[in-house]
């Protein structure tokens, strides 16, 4: 059971799988006509990331959304932040982006939003899921079909003006910031060259920006992924350098050395940045650094935690006011002004603005972050074991603060251990944090030695 | 019997009410099972009728054939004549065809065309609804997925052959009205009108996704509804009527008269073999008896095939294209060997004004010139099946002395009358035809309908 390879996972999280014999058109028409029928007629907006299926299934959504008596509004190859805004910015019934995110090119899937332009919650991807299952999908009539619109160049538009609302454009223009970008010839490409060299007044050096090609490294934005970038931030000698994921929601950063930094400490220099101008808390999830805290403290704030993964954060974000949000493991930053979702646009934005006001490197930055050290593994492992092993940890460790809210988190004075079941694959998610590597060490080593001890 | 007659799936494709009928899956799956018939290299195209399912229905198979590795070239909305037009000089591997042609708008149908343009042979067909049925589709790796393109050109192409061989010049002086019935025929007459100088009329030229001036129907009915009035006051030599994907035609005189669209056939056998004697009209056993007659004179020959499309295009890989004078069937849709037989209205129309032009002769005229024969149609609800023993009783109490052919249902042929009948393909009824010389065979008519409505 556990030895089967996902290549098809209709969830709770949408529909994913490879393309070619698991996520056919067929599929993926009927989820889209659910959706359709989920949505009651409405307007939807469908977009999709530069995957060489994307056109595929771009013609299947639509006509599973026609067919199920929708208005088609299709807004092409852009980032999913981006489509997400659109969604809300035109009052449509709701949204699908078509990407497989940070996953390999012979994946993709339907990413999909309510009326707001947010992830579907739990409540609603249920609900969709069992009209799906039902088959039971509305099928209009010619006298009912609606059309296709094509809107090219407003959603762009639309989530520049946002985010450009909370930098200091003429100070960040008049800096002329050497940058260097990896945009993996994703959805972001186009519009990051605009954004970092026509609005931002960057001097830019970008790789891997054409969107007709394939994606040229591996997807998702990590250090080992990362090393062109690096290279041409040294060769450039550029001040900062971005990576972005297929679908620019996720954002990495690199530091003028060509380190690629940690994405904690991304993530904890955008807050910085953030809570400088805007009132509000911290979201985060449960295996977010403790670096969040630090930030946070030092500018009077509350962090909050929640599950991992962005739906559990956006949700958690719309309970208490919050300033920003994000999941540091991944480099997503939620800012609400903007739209609540994943957006590196917001992330790029954010730390130029910081650089243009205040003096220091990216490195001096992160060096004045306090320092974390950080270990985190995956192991092979069966969802129904998660229990015993939680209750054989609680025992090792009685001493240890206690949240159950996603897996065991178990918090000490100097550190944490986070074990968890993947939401997709049948691995366990073991991460741990302290202050010294000697603890971090030793805090994952008991949770690992405790696996082979069972 | 009486369940909905909303969705049909057999050789020649698919077609049904949009919604309780056709539905997106169904356009998906036919277009993935083409996708992973097809057996030659080469982009797949495709073309619509105005309807506004057809982008559904477009979308769904623009996704299947990419799925399925084939690059797509939509021509977005081109009647039937022109998709197939463009599938030749594109080299393509097949084409589908997206239309309901004169059903009322409400319908729509996948239609499957093979590397020549033509229609897929039965054999083909049956392949393809094995792989449909099967649900077992070529999809291809992600890295191998076609990429989809458009195409603009197709009309001036499509009009540049048929510029070769139709005199424009000669047709122009024409004055001309026709009932484009909202369908595809328009953006092709309003080209012809520009590139050609001719300043055709046209009425219900625009293209509309389901408010239809009236049902798309080829038939003298509707010839008179709208277009046949108009004539007189316009002082227009002939008017034509199209239906939506612009492959049939029905026509009226200069005095406003509709014309049976049974006549389109004769009108067209006349004119071609006029140019090209010997030849063979091929039709079907419904057609009137006024083509033995026409070809008779003109020293043709009449091969008749089952009712039905498919029975044509099978019929006609039989023979080298120039053998063929001209294919069609009595529902105004006609073929010509110039064309690789493609039901093609615009050509009917063009070789009905040539016909005219040749001769000096107003429509009425040369329909004058025909031999009369009077013709009753009738159907009958299909309720207990016994189709073999209906054949049967039919032929012992009404085939005396005539000429019998049960090549599809039963056929009796005296010399001046003949009666046909036939379960219908698309619909359960029984459908019973006679046809006299000068007068209709009334009381033969009677008899039939009688008995059949007592058997079937």
């Amino acid at each position: 059971m556990s030895k089967r390879e996902h290549l098809l996972k209709i969830g709770v999280s949408g529909i994913r799988g490879v393309v070619g014999g698991f996520l056919t058109p067929g599929l993926a028409c009927e989820f889209a006509q659910a959706f359709g029928t989920y949505v009651d007629k409405g307007r939807v907006v469908l977009g999709r990331d530069t995957r060489s299926s994307g056109e595929m299934l771009e013609n299947a959504v639509t006509a599973g959304l026609l067919a199920a008596g929708c208005e088609v509004i299709q807004v092409g190859i852009l980032p999913t932040p981006t489509i997400q805004m659109y969604v809300a910015a035109i009052g449509a019934a709701g949204g699908i982006a078509l990407t497989a995110s940070h996953n390999p090119p012979e994946y993709n899937a339907l990413k999909l939003f309510n009326h707001e332009g947010l992830f579907f919650n739990n409540y609603e991807r249920a609900e969709l899921l069992d009209l799906y299952h039902q088959s039971d999908f509305y099928q209009a009539t010619n006298e009912e079909m609606r059309g296709v619109q094509v809107h090219h160049d407003r959603p762009m538009a639309l989530h520049l003006e946002r985010v450009l609302k909370h930098i200091d454009l003429a100070r960040i223009r008049a800096r002329r910031f050497r940058v260097a970008l990896d945009g993996v010839n994703g959805a972001g490409s186009l519009m990051s060259v605009h954004f970092l060299r026509d609005v931002l007044g960057c001097e830019l050096h970008a790789i891997s920006v054409d969107p007709t090609k394939v994606f040229p490294r591996e997807a998702e934005p990590r250090p080992d992924t990362l090393g062109d970038l690096a290279a041409l931030v040294r060769r450039e000698r550029c001040e900062i350098g971005f990576g972005q994921d297929p679908d620019g929601d996720r954002l990495a950063v690199c530091d003028e050395t060509g380190h690629v930094i940690d994405n904690d400490d991304a993530l904890a220099l955008v807050a910085d940045a953030a809570l400088e101008r805007v009132e509000g808390d911290v979201v985060v999830n449960l295996t977010t650094s403790s670096v969040i805290d630090a930030v946070a403290q030092r500018h009077g704030r509350r962090v909050f935690r929640t599950a991992v993964g962005e739906a559990n954060v956006v949700e958690g974000m719309q309970s208490v006011r919050t300033a920003i949000g994000g999941e540091g493991s991944n480099g997503g930053v939620i800012f609400p002004s903007v739209h609540l979702c994943r957006d590196s646009y917001t992330g790029m934005a954010f730390l130029l603005n910081r650089l243009a006001n205040s003096p220091g490197t990216v490195s001096e930055r992160v060096a004045a972050l306090p320092a974390f050290f950080r270990r985190s593994s995956k192991v092979a492992f069966e969802h129904g074991r998660l229990g015993p092993l939680m209750q054989s940890l609680e025992a090792v460790y009685p001493e240890a603060q206690i949240n159950r809210a996603d897996g065991l988190k178990l918090s000490f004075p100097d550190g944490w251990i986070h074990v968890r079941a993947s939401n997709t694959e049948p691995l366990l998610r073991i991460a741990a944090e302290a202050t010294t590597a000697a603890r971090a060490e030793q805090l994952q080593m008991a949770v690992e030695g405790l696996l082979r001890s069972r | 019997m009486q369940r909905a007659k909303a969705l049909r799936i057999s050789p020649v494709g698919v077609r049904g009410i949009v919604g309780p009928g056709l539905t997106v899956t169904h356009a998906l799956d036919f277009a993935a099972a083409f996708g992973t018939l097809l057996a030659t290299d080469g982009p797949v195209l495709l073309g619509r009728d105005p309807r506004s399912s057809g982008q559904m229905l477009r979308s769904a198979a623009i996704s299947a054939l990419l799925a399925c590795g084939r690059d797509v070239i939509d021509l977005g909305i081109v009647s039937t004549p022109v998709l197939q037009h463009a599938i030749r000089r594109l080299n393509a591997a097949g084409g589908i065809s997206l239309g309901a042609s004169h059903n009322a708008a409400e319908w729509n149908a996948l239609k499957f065309l093979g590397p020549a343009g033509t229609y897929l042979a039965s054999s083909e067909a049956g392949e393809l609804l094995d792989i449909y049925h099967l649900k077992k589709f070529a999809f291809v790796e992600w890295n191998q997925i076609g990429k989809l393109t458009y195409s603009a050109d197709a009309i001036d192409t499509y009009l540049d052959d048929l510029a070769r061989i139709f005199d424009f010049e000669k047709l122009r002086k024409f004055r001309v009205v026709v009932d484009c019935c909202n369908g595809t025929s328009s953006t092709i007459l309003e080209r012809v009108r520009d590139r050609f100088n001719w300043p055709l009329i046209l009425i219900n030229a625009r293209l509309e996704g389901s408010a239809f001036a009236h049902e798309p129907e080829t038939s003298a009915r509707m010839v008179g509804s709208q277009l046949g009035p108009l004539i007189q006051p316009l002082q227009a030599d002939a008017g034509f009527l199209f239906d939506a994907d612009a492959d049939r035609i029905a026509c009226a005189t200069s005095r406003g008269e509709a014309l049976s669209e049974e006549l389109i056939l004769p009108l067209v056998a006349d004119g071609q073999l006029a140019k090209f004697p010997g030849r063979i009209v091929l039709t079907n056993l419904s057609t009137t008896a006024l083509v033995e007659d026409v070809a008779k004179k003109r020293g043709g020959e009449v091969i008749r095939v089952a009712v039905g499309r498919q029975a044509a295009i099978d019929a006609l890989s039989g023979f080298r294209p120039e053998q063929i004078a001209v294919a069609g069937e009595g529902t105004g849709a006609v073929m010509l060997p110039q064309f690789r037989f493609v039901y093609d209205g615009i050509a009917a129309m063009l070789m009905i004004l040539t016909i005219m032009a040749d001769r000096g002769q107003a429509l009425s005229e040369i329909v004058a010139g025909f031999p009369k024969f009077a013709m009753l149609k009738g159907e009958v609800p299909l309720k207990q099946m016994r189709i073999p023993q209906l054949y049967t009783e039919l032929r012992e109490a009404f085939g005396d002395e005539g000429r019998a052919n049960t090549l599809d249902g039963l056929r009796v042929d005296w010399p001046d009358h003949w009666f046909h009948v036939r379960v219908s393909q698309t619909e359960p009824i029984v459908r019973v035809i006679c046809e006299g010389r000068g007068e209709a065979p009334q009381a033969l008519f009677d008899g039939l309908m009688e008995q059949v409505r007592r058997l079937a």
